[in-house]
């Protein structure tokens, strides 16, 4: 019956799935691409309603061996994806835009400009919202093209001006370059998303001409719109911009205070608080030591040196002078009762002296202010330092010993 | 539909720069693709690492015991997927196999109602006897009816019970005949106890049984209980070593924790005797993680969890450091990277604990709704972040971070089923994984369709996503870290269908601006699972080779792997669990000094589109470890029990004692016969004449002479039975021709005489 034909279809075709699949995953791609040409004929009565249909399996799969297959050249491929753009009207602009791809993986610039240039061309029927989205993917990646032949004209350019001669039909080119890739790019960026790459293109286009407060717009779009998810980049990106312009460290420290609040873990922090530790402000003093506190909380920081030897400076200023206590003691009571076994257990000790005697020294004299001198981290560096016969351990043990008395007061 | 999740949460369309990223000024490098490095198997097919789980053979629940008979059929013709579930089989199994629940004190109180007897039921005449009698023994092999004060009463109330047991079985063998109809009495009898036979309330019962019934069939479908694996590594200290630690479970009721010392040579084997201990669950879940030098052990079963701790030492004896107990089943335990002694502990009433052993334990969150949208599964799995405070929360339609020092205040969403990383319809989440010891921040998060890896400090956009296409929802995951400028390999394992996979990633471990950056190298890999191995296994008689096949392909349960180096050659050896305590292992080799991409030339040549490629043969050492395992296991749990051998008979109920009666010493005869037999043997002939006692054959009959007289048939069967049948079919042919022609002849000269006459009548 035309039932059972249509089950027995359906299982061989599964089957045959699974063997190229197989074969895939064995990277034998000569076998795979055998039974590919077999599961061509699944196109022809295609009852599936699934989410991947046959063709587009067959897009996937085809590529992905024509990636690899030691016989495939790139002409081949070329064929096989113009084949594709055809067979499903609904896929054509999403098959161009990762044929664009492969070009340019493998170089081909021009060929992968005149891909996009061609499917934004394309016009077929009522646009659905998710080609709406792609033809304007496609869009901003021919933007970006444009981004470099502009940017390569601008190298020659500045080349030809400090060889003394000025050659306009480059300048005007490279003006029309500049167009094209600004129109591009200044429409994806208006899109929510995640657009590092077009953000920093459109803003370097933009400075070039010396628009600056249109690049600062945008920046601070990217950055601070809720729309965009929340990308620790974009802040990076106005922070970059802010400091190349010279601004006020008043702004800088505001761009950074947000990264802060995002990714309290950023390697910016580093700066973060330097600059803090630099301002006459009492309460910025107190931020930078919350932010570098809250940076070594997390374990990619467990081993730098410099954050430690960062802490290790601001608790020493702030136990000699006496004053400010309560600092140490505000952030040292969220983590007092997980800081001792995550930083300064007897095993770390162990493993800092023998790896980095510069990170245990730094650590030692923090763990020996913040949990007194009886603390395991501390004793053993100590000990393991006098035993060197280094002269820093020596101060180091005079200032624990003399300052003992802080951890009772922060702990209390 | 039900799959849909409601993405509308006001973040509007969402484009993500996903597929291809900048690195120098104007080169281009695939998001994925590219070369990775190759690692090789070594050996054609897993090998064995430990005898078989002996004690330990449970028969696979299979569709067909809980789903309603020939629906399967009935479903295919519909083209509906709504499997209907045989409830009244089942309900039988229940009343069958525990009588004495369902029926037991109502059985004794209505005992003497009824008559077990053969006999005719006859009424006792008693007169006299007013008194009840003394309550009847339970199992009375003879019962008797005892009399009542008055007979009518008796005979009224009293039930022949072989007469229905006979009108059931007369049931049973009239099943599927469309005219039966229930006699008048089994009506009667049924309809009358139905309401009171019971001991627990049939309606109650029907109740439980059902919902057992579609926990199985959701089980049989999909079983998240194994999530996470039971089987751990832990290396050793120092990374030349070569003994390890596997942490493993086995037993019956795989409730036995062992922990066993590895040795990783070319076939890695097991040292000294395993450590072991008994719990009180079926195993379901064994984490590891190494802190300070020393590894904590996390095991899961459904109402309790525990926590060892392994001594860095090898020879230094695990201890139990604590243990918790739930109310309802677990389904999550994972163990910090960070601080000794802590864990995450998930159950399936959607709380989720910090666990520490000196502190105990805090609850994070409890909410029997899921995060994003509505999902049934009452899953939830949790485990640690970058920072050692927060925790990563999970369900089935997403991630969420929270700090366990202010849970209902700080937390932020990590990955949704969404738009933001293009999930399909109805994809979920299948198992989160924190991957500190490859990148401090980065998370990989499988679902059955796909693989992300997702980066804390930029959450909700995937930095990495992949397709997966297994058969199977991968609900075991590894990752073993790769150095600087190496690629960090994960290793991906199904359940039921045990595929195993190896992809490799490449993501810089520092830096956040690369954290976009992150890559797929290489097309990834499939790796052996353990019923791969069976075409290398001795052969097996069919029904030892049927059974071979069902323990081998038996659910997986776990995964573990650990990374080699041996100068400039490195191993991973991947273990795989099965659901019945086996474990294989494999092993992978990569060159580091060999070329990236090995050229056409050095690969094996390729079959051509055959379904299974030439396969390798196994080394000899693998088939001698493939021979041990098959020997230990057909030696030390044999068969399960009930498939094991034919049903066999006594002989002494087949023949008498005088038939069996063995003859003094060996006669003759028999020196005959056994000289025979074994001539034939040598001689691999056959023995025609069994009887010695007549060595002749017997005469043929002689074949009758041919009567003139004989039917065809007759003169058929006279010659086939004489031996030339061909000579005779040759000559009736001829015969036949002759005769036809003959009788052609006959006819023409007939017509021509007739045309003959009648040209002469006509002339006149």
């Amino acid at each position: 019956s035309s039932h059972e034909y249509k089950l027995n279809f359906r299982k061989s075709k599964e089957l045959c799935l699974s063997y190229i699949q197989d074969a895939m995953l064995q990277k034998q791609w000569k076998r795979a691409a055998e039974f590919l040409t077999f599961y061509v004929e699944s196109l022809e009565k295609d009852f599936s309603r699934e989410h991947v249909n046959p063709s587009e399996m067959i897009w996937r799969i085809g590529t992905e061996i024509l990636c690899h297959h030691s016989c495939s050249s790139m002409k081949e491929f070329n064929s096989f994806t113009e084949q594709m753009k055809t067979l499903a009207v609904k896929r054509y602009l999403k098959v161009c835009l990762e044929h664009a791809f492969h070009l340019l993986c493998n170089g081909l610039t021009n060929e992968a400009y005149q891909n996009l240039s061609l499917a934004e061309s394309w016009r077929f029927g009522e646009q659905t919202a998710i080609q709406n989205k792609e033809m304007k993917l496609i869009q901003a990646y021919r933007g970006l093209l444009d981004y470099y032949s502009w940017s390569k004209q601008k190298n020659i350019l500045l080349k030809q001006c400090q060889d003394g001669f000025e050659d306009f039909s480059v300048e005007q080119e490279m003006h029309s370059c500049f167009r094209k890739a600004a129109m591009n790019l200044k429409e994806i960026i208006k899109v929510p998303g995640v657009w590092d790459l077009f953000v920093k293109c459109y803003v370097d286009l933009l400075e070039f001409y010396g628009d600056h407060n249109e690049a600062r717009q945008v920046l601070n779009e990217y950055a601070y719109n809720s729309r965009f998810p929340a990308n620790p980049n974009a802040h990076v990106y106005l922070y970059e911009s802010l400091k190349r312009h010279g601004e006020p460290k008043k702004s800088l420290i505001s761009v950074l205070k947000i990264l802060h609040d995002i990714v309290p873990s950023h390697e910016l922090m580093m700066d973060f608080n330097t600059m803090l530790q630099k301002s006459k402000k009492r309460k910025k003093r107190q931020l930078g030591l919350e932010v570098i506190f809250a940076a070594l909380d997390y374990a990619g920081w467990k081993q730098n040196v410099k954050a430690w030897s960062c802490l290790a400076r601001q608790v020493k200023q702030i136990v000699t002078s006496e004053k400010h206590l309560d600092w140490i003691k505000q952030e040292w009571n969220s983590r007092k009762d997980w800081w001792p076994a995550f930083h300064f257990s007897r095993y770390l000790a162990k493993r800092n002296w023998q790896e980095n005697e510069n990170l245990s020294y730094e650590k030692a004299l923090v763990a020996g202010i913040l949990l007194g001198k009886e603390c395991k981290y501390f004793k053993y560096v100590s000990h393991q330092g006098c035993k060197t016969r280094a002269r820093r351990f020596r101060v180091l043990k005079k200032f624990v010993n003399k300052h003992n008395l802080v951890y009772l007061r922060i702990s209390g | 539909g039900p799959g849909e999740p409601d993405g509308g949460t006001g973040r509007g369309p969402l484009l993500i720069s996903r597929l291809i990223s900048l690195q120098a000024e104007t080169a281009f490098v695939p998001r994925r693709g590219g070369t990775g490095e190759s690692w090789e198997p070594v050996d054609a097919a897993a090998v064995p690492l430990l005898p078989p789980n002996a004690s330990c053979w449970i028969s696979p629940l299979a569709p067909q015991d809980i789903l309603y008979r020939g629906v399967l059929h009935g479903k295919l013709q519909t083209g509906k997927s709504v499997a209907t579930l045989d409830f009244t089989k089942q309900l039988g199994h229940f009343f069958v196999d525990h009588p004495e629940d369902a029926f037991g004190s109502l059985g004794r109180l209505l005992h003497q109602n009824f008559y077990l007897g053969n006999s005719k039921l006859r009424v006792s005449v008693c007169l006299g006897v007013t008194t009840l009698p003394p309550t009847p023994p339970l199992a009375a092999a003879s019962p008797r009816l005892y009399p009542f004060s008055l007979q009518g009463q008796a005979r009224d109330s009293t039930i022949r019970m072989t007469s229905l047991t006979e009108e059931i079985d007369r049931l049973e063998a009239r099943r599927g005949c469309p005219q039966q109809r229930l006699t008048a009495r089994l009506r009667w009898f049924s309809h009358l106890c139905r309401d009171w036979l019971f001991e627990v309330p049939l309606g109650l019962l029907a109740d439980r049984v059902h919902e057992e019934l579609l926990l199985q069939w959701a089980d049989l479908l999909f079983d998240d209980s194994p999530t996470g694996g039971a089987l751990a590594w832990l290396p050793p200290e120092d990374r030349g070593a070569h003994t390890g630690r596997l942490v493993y479970p086995g037993g019956q009721a795989m409730n036995h924790l062992y922990f066993q010392d590895v040795v990783l040579e070319e076939l890695p084997r097991v040292w000294g005797s395993p450590v072991q201990f008994e719990l009180n669950g079926r195993i379901r879940q064994v984490a590891a993680a190494r802190v300070d030098g020393e590894d904590f052990v996390g095991v899961r079963s459904d109402y309790h969890c525990g926590i060892w701790r392994v001594p860095d030492k090898t020879g230094m004896a695990p201890t139990p450091l604590q243990v918790i107990r739930t109310d309802v089943p677990a389904c999550c335990l994972t163990v910090s990277p960070h601080l000794p002694g802590e864990l995450a502990v998930c159950t399936q009433s959607g709380a989720v604990y910090l666990w520490s052993v000196e502190m105990g334990l805090q609850r994070l969150r409890r909410d029997p709704q899921t995060m994003f949208f509505r999902d049934h599964s009452p899953w939830r799995w949790s485990d640690f972040t970058a920072h050692p405070r927060v925790l990563s929360c999970a369900d089935r339609t997403g991630l969420q971070c929270l700090d366990a020092r202010a849970p209902e205040r700080c937390h932020f969403d990590l990955f949704k089923v969404g738009e933001e990383a293009s999930c399909q319809q109805g994809e979920r989440v299948v198992l989160p994984m924190y991957l500190g010891r490859a990148h401090p921040s980065q998370h990989l998060i499988t679902t059955q369709f796909s693989v992300y890896v997702l980066d804390e400090r930029l959450p909700m956009v995937p930095v990495l996503k992949w397709a997966h296409m297994m058969k199977a929802p991968p609900l075991f995951a590894h990752v073993t870290p790769g150095g600087p400028g190496r690629s960090h390999k994960v290793l991906l394992g199904a359940s039921r269908t045990q595929e195993l996979l190896l992809l490799q990633y490449q993501g810089k471990r520092w830096g956040f601006s690369d954290a976009a950056t992150c890559q797929l190298a290489g097309p990834p890999q499939k790796l052996h699972s353990i019923a791969g191995c069976l075409q290398h296994l001795p052969t097996q008689l069919p029904h030892r080779h049927c059974l071979l096949q069902q323990r081998l392909s038996s659910p997986a349960a776990g995964l573990a792997a650990a990374l080699q180096e041996d100068g400039l050659r490195e191993s991973l050896l991947v273990f795989q669990l099965s659901e019945v305590g086996d474990i294989f292992c494999q092993r992978l080799t990569h060159e580091a000094a060999q070329p990236l991409a090995p050229t056409e030339a050095e690969l094996p040549p390729e079959s051509c589109a055959s379904p299974q490629p030439s396969a390798a043969v196994p080394s000899p050492a693998a088939a001698l470890r493939y021979r041990r395992w098959l020997k230990a296991l057909s030696k030390g749990c044999g068969e399960p029990p009930h498939q094991s051998c034919p049903p066999t008979f006594s002989q002494n109920r087949l023949f008498t004692r005088k038939e069996l009666e063995t003859p003094a010493g060996p006669s003759a005869l028999h020196e005959q016969a056994r000289q025979r037999l074994r001539q034939a043997m040598r001689e691999g002939g056959r023995i025609q004449h069994w009887d010695p006692s007549a060595p002749q054959p017997p005469p043929l009959p002689q074949p009758l002479e041919f009567v003139e007289g004989l039917d065809s048939l007759s003169a058929r069967l006279t010659a086939a039975w004489s031996g030339d049948w061909c000579q005779w079919w040759e000559e009736r042919s001829s015969f036949n021709l002759a005769q036809r022609q003959r009788v052609l002849r006959e006819r023409r000269r007939r017509q021509k005489r007739a045309r003959g006459r009648r040209s002469l009548s006509a002339s006149f």
